[in-house]
């Protein structure tokens, strides 16, 4: 009778566990028979708080403007997002638009590869910009950068492929209550000097409260962050000296060429004082900081350990939902005419980031539904997607007109300065990596400027030619396979709609290829010209 | 029983008309190429769906035309395909009709790019061939703009150190205004490029811009170009025209600060050289 009891129970448990399964799998699978009969995938790295929220507001409105269209969201982590992106594009099973950056290291030949061009849409005014302001726009153009970047790195000058979800600055944000009680003020630093003056206010304060807070919460990421900032402020004169094309602006292939032809290395002074100004300000972050990924300069920050945290604005929707203080957004204190170190190289301000769009996502070549796709593209970066991604992320918008919430207003930076190119440490995966590998030379225990420039004047010609010769790879890629796309639209081309079409297309198509080409050969005459790499 | 005999109606006809649609294959062969879905796959860079558009039919200039081109954009590109290419554009560009003229400027268009050691003297002799036969044909004058890149940028000319006078030859031999215009734009980027003096590269870049139509990307930055370019080379008053434009075009852009600097720069000069001149 006893064992007849048992037996029912676990027949109970086993009938139990089958309900609860059945029952996990019947409400968290897909549907057998999908409820719409297209479906696009889009696949991203910002995992912060913030973003996925802004893009499911617009996939939520985009799926009841299309009732055909099921859009699903992809948060692949950034840790194994370049792994995750090779794998999946090579086996023609990636997402239909994927987000992708040109610092990414070792994935800078994907665009030519495996994203289509979206030049021809970007010229014609986005249709769910319909009845607004930016109705007669060319899509390009409603972009707040006319897309600055996605066309910087574009393995086929002329063309673009990516379009951009936000506009990224980089500020330093403050923990408001605890600069009250270190400083008895509520001033926040207006000039590099002046933070200086603060981080040794805050030495006394930890003396006097037996409480060690740094001034600067503390990683890799961080640093690096501030050092790009750094470096574009005190190279800019540098980088208008070496500008020959006069656009003022300057393409990474033309500095990477520029550094081929001996127009700037690491040992000169402006470089030096960027470098410099790092260590100053890396004394007040926390020992062994190098060790240590943004998470935990975050976490740093968030439990009251360091006054200060410089990073994007792409961490300030998590800072603001976790502290339990106020947090102010300052704009980085830039050095002054008559700051010590560098002084001598400065111009004038530089532009900190603001108006730069980036979260560049990209229509993938083999997806299954392009149209739809492409369609999705439009919306999510027309006014109307744009808000919705705004007031769901905390994140600016990239495309211009849209309304900026006021708790994200101190994020946008006034057109106030000088933009030239990327900072030096970001022009090509081979050279950031080298760039990265070494800063223990500067940064750690026994690191110096001295150090670390001698290090990477000894490797980096060798970095800059691989990254040279990567671009020129890349582009060679979509040259070629252009030749014969060429002929077909030629073939195509007549006096009927589809014919006036591809008459348009081979035109575009043939102008930008010159383009392109004669780029290529600019960046071939260079390696050649420039002799062996030490 | 094992199945039933008598099934219902509907499946029956179904059945019916399914294998007579199997058999009418037969009866009638099978369906003629449609050699405008190839192109529309090649297009589009979808190479596999042309090679299967085009199927084994080879019996038109076109088809022949149309498989070559596509073995030639074949992944992974390999020595064999494009030999393969070669021979069939070799035979196609013996006739005398556009697909003779296509057929020629793919040829070079090998020699240039697609082969593992391009040969780019060949190249350039394959261009030269086509132009002198069918001078005005649209892949001639194509040809003569790619020739003039080669001539520009990998050519040796031990006869010519200056590398932009033959590139600038070729201007005259081109007709048609939209690859006049990207030749001129070329000579200026290359000029730029080779360190020549301001004032003989301007008037290429002013040149591609008056003929218009410049993508939307380079047209951005030939407009900043010209002004600055212009400012170092004293030619203040275009300067200032170039740089004005700039800002009315792209109000929001990140360059305006800048531009904006080196209007005032123009202004501040062209003020001075008027007070000096008044003196």
């Amino acid at each position: 009778m006893r064992f007849a009891k048992r037996g029912w129970i676990g027949l109970g448990i086993i009938i139990g566990g089958y309900l609860v399964a059945a029952g996990w799998v019947w409400t968290h699978s897909a549907p057998l028979i999908p409820d719409r009969p297209v479906t696009i995938r889009i696949a991203h790295w910002q995992v912060e708080a913030g973003p996925p929220d802004g893009m499911d507001a617009v996939i939520k409105r985009y799926e009841q403007l299309n009732p055909r269209v099921r859009v699903l969201q992809q948060l692949i982590p950034g840790i194994v997002y370049k792994q995750w992106m090779r794998t999946n594009l090579a086996s023609g099973s990636g997402a239909d638009i994927i987000e992708w950056g040109a610092w990414l290291e070792g994935v800078r030949d994907v665009p030519a590869r495996y994203f289509e061009p979206v030049t021809e849409a970007l010229g014609q005014p986005n249709p769910y910009n319909k009845g607004t302001v930016l109705e007669k726009t060319p899509w390009q153009k409603t972009f707040k950068d006319n897309l600055q970047g996605s066309r910087n790195d574009s393995p086929d000058p002329g063309q673009i492929f990516g379009v951009t979800m936000t506009e990224c600055s980089v500020r330093l944000f403050c923990n408001r209550q605890l600069l009250r009680e270190a400083t008895g003020s509520e001033h926040v630093p207006q000039t590099f000097d002046e933070m200086r003056k603060i981080f040794l206010q805050l030495d006394a304060y930890s003396q006097r409260t037996g409480h060690r807070v740094m001034g600067i919460a503390g990683a890799k990421d961080n640093a690096e962050w501030l050092l790009q900032y750094l470096l574009m402020d005190t190279t800019l004169g540098l980088n208008f000296s070496i500008d020959d094309s006069g656009m003022l602006s300057m393409y990474n292939r033309q500095v990477l060429a520029a550094y081929l032809d001996g127009r700037w290395n690491w040992s000169r002074p402006e470089v030096r004082a960027g470098l410099e100004l790092l260590r100053d300000v890396g004394r007040h972050m926390k020992p062994g900081f190098l060790q240590l990924q943004r998470d935990e300069a975050t976490r740093e920050f968030l439990a009251g350990d360091a006054l200060f945290i410089f990073t994007g604005t792409w961490d300030a929707t998590s800072l603001k939902r976790l502290a339990s203080f106020e947090v102010g957004a300052l704009r980085f204190p830039q050095p002054a005419k008559d700051d010590p170190i560098a002084g001598p190289y400065l111009i004038g301000r530089f532009q900190d980031g603001g108006g730069v769009t980036a979260m560049a996502m990209h229509l993938t070549k083999n997806s299954a539904h392009k149209a739809e796709a492409l369609d999705f593209m439009r919306f999510m970066t027309s006014l109307e997607g744009q808000q919705l991604f705004t007031d769901g992320s905390g994140w600016l918008p990239a495309t211009l007109e849209v309304k900026i919430p006021p708790a994200i207003q101190s994020f946008v930076s006034p057109l106030d300065g000088y933009t030239m190119c990327q900072p030096y440490s970001i022009i090509g995966s081979t050279v950031t990596m080298e760039f990265e590998r070494n800063l223990h030379l500067l940064l750690g225990q026994n690191g110096s400027v001295d150090r670390y420039v001698a290090e990477l004047d000894r490797v980096m010609p060798a970095a800059v030619r691989a990254d040279l010769q990567t671009e020129v790879s890349s582009t060679l890629i979509t040259l070629r396979a252009q030749d014969a796309r060429m002929i077909a639209q030629a073939r195509l081309s007549g006096p009927t709609q589809e014919g006036i079409y591809h008459a348009g297309q081979r035109a575009l198509m043939e102008s930008g290829q010159t383009l392109a080409e004669a780029t290529t050969m600019q960046m071939m005459r260079q390696l050649k010209t420039a002799g062996p790499a030490e | 029983m094992l199945y039933p005999v008598r099934g219902p109606r509907l499946v029956r006809r179904l059945t019916l008309i399914l294998l007579i649609t199997a058999l009418s294959g037969l009866l009638f062969g099978a369906a003629p190429v449609k050699l405008d879905d190839a192109w529309r796959a090649l297009s589009d860079g979808r190479d596999r769906d042309a090679l299967r558009a085009i199927g084994n039919d080879r019996s038109t200039r076109a088809a022949q035309l149309a498989y070559a081109a596509t073995v030639m954009s074949q992944q992974p590109a390999i020595d064999q395909n494009m030999r393969e290419a070669e021979a069939i554009f070799i035979e196609l560009a013996k006739g005398d009709d556009a697909i003779a003229d296509e057929a020629a400027y793919l040829r070079a268009r090998l020699w240039q790019l697609h082969y593992f050691t391009p040969d780019l003297a060949k190249a350039a002799e394959l261009y030269t061939e086509l132009a002198a036969r069918h001078p005005q044909s649209h892949w001639a004058q194509l040809g003569l703009v790619k020739l003039g890149l080669l001539k520009l940028y990998a050519l040796p000319d031990p006869a010519s150190p200056d590398r932009l006078a033959p590139a600038e030859a070729l201007l005259a031999r081109i007709h048609e205004p939209a690859l006049q215009r990207d030749l001129h734009l070329q000579i200026g980027q290359a000029g730029v490029v080779l360190r020549q003096p301001l004032r003989r590269l301007i008037p290429h870049l002013v040149a591609a811009d008056q003929i218009g139509g410049i993508g939307a990307t380079a047209y951005e930055d030939l407009v900043i170009q010209i002004g600055e370019l212009s400012l170092r080379a004293g030619l203040l008053e275009q300067a200032k025209v170039y740089f004005t434009r700039y800002l009315k075009e792209y109000p929001a852009a990140l360059r305006t600060f800048a531009v904006r600097k080196r209007l005032e720069e123009a202004e501040r000069q062209l003020a001075l050289a008027a007070k000096e001149g008044g003196k």
